[in-house]
């Protein structure tokens, strides 16, 4: 909150917005649902596997849509729930806001890491750092 | 923002003994304070929730190094499978499968809940006992499978 309070019909106006943010985290956490069940059947699947056996099971299509949809919804899910966390915690507002921007940036990076890895698994790429500055 | 002052015994019968004048005017009760609750699954539900979303954050650090050490080829994807295997990495493997759980069962619980759902005391305090006490022994049948097919081993 910044800036003096607004009414409208003696009602403050912040109380009128906010239900976007609200409906996100909902379609988010009921779509990473039925994704968390599938995550604990891929780590069943996966956990102790060799290295030839999870190449196999990221260069099957759907494998890798799933788990990059997954990546991106959750990191974005929890960059609100830091959100939240935060406004209900950290009452300095600068402090605030630079927290909220360190845990976006955090999670950004993350999901971008996740994603290029994704990716590169995904079209059987040559093992890391070869195609980067070499 | 101007905090409206408490008014003390503005009405008679409040159990509160504290009323406020909210900015529209209206004499509302003062939400209750730290000083007045009680415990409840419920509480613990939702504290849980904030927890396990604080420590996905944590872990999932660990399953992006996963996918690293994997696009690093076979040798860094030994190297950190040999570290998932020991003492120390199958605790984390542990946490992680709780918190997955956690996630599942009490994220199942807040979109019941937000949907109007099982808002009943008996239905909300039902709903929470699962999210709160289920994760710990799915993740524990978890590993047990695991080691029981010999897919994990120590």
């Amino acid at each position: 909150m910044s800036g003096a309070a607004k009414f409208k019909n003696k009602v403050k106006i912040s109380e009128r917005h906010g239900g976007g943010e609200w409906l996100a985290e909902r379609v988010l956490l009921t779509a990473l649902l039925p994704l968390g069940l599938w995550v604990a059947s891929t780590g069943f699947t996966l956990a102790g596997a060799a290295y030839d056996a999870v190449l196999d099971w990221f260069a099957k299509p759907l494998n890798a849509v799933l788990l990059s949809v997954t990546a991106v919804l959750l990191f974005g899910y929890l960059s609100l729930a830091w959100k939240v966390i935060l406004e209900d915690y950290v009452p300095q507002i600068g402090a605030r806001k630079a927290l909220t921007g360190l845990v976006n940036l955090v999670f950004f990076v993350l999901a971008a890491a996740s994603l290029f890895f994704i990716v590169r698994l995904a079209l059987g790429s040559a093992p890391l750092p070869a195609g980067i500055g070499a | 923002m101007t905090q409206p002052k408490p008014n003390p015994g503005v009405a008679s019968g409040d159990r509160t003994g504290r009323f406020v004048i909210q900015p529209n005017g209206h004499l509302t009760p003062l939400s209750p304070h730290m000083g007045i609750w009680r415990w409840h699954v419920t509480m613990a539900a939702s504290i849980l929730f904030r927890a396990t979303l604080i420590a996905a954050s944590v872990g999932l650090v660990f399953v992006v190094a996963w996918l690293g050490a994997l696009a690093f080829g076979p040798e860094t994807y030994e190297t950190a499978l040999a570290l998932a295997g020991s003492p120390l990495g199958l605790f984390v493997g542990f946490g992680l499968t709780v918190i997955l759980f956690s996630f599942i069962l009490n994220g199942a619980r807040h979109t019941i809940n937000d949907t109007g759902n099982g808002l009943t005391i008996k239905s909300a305090t039902a709903l929470s006992n699962i999210a709160v006490w289920a994760p710990v022994p799915l993740a524990i049948l978890f590993w047990v499978v695991l080691f029981a097919v010999g897919r994990v081993s120590l």
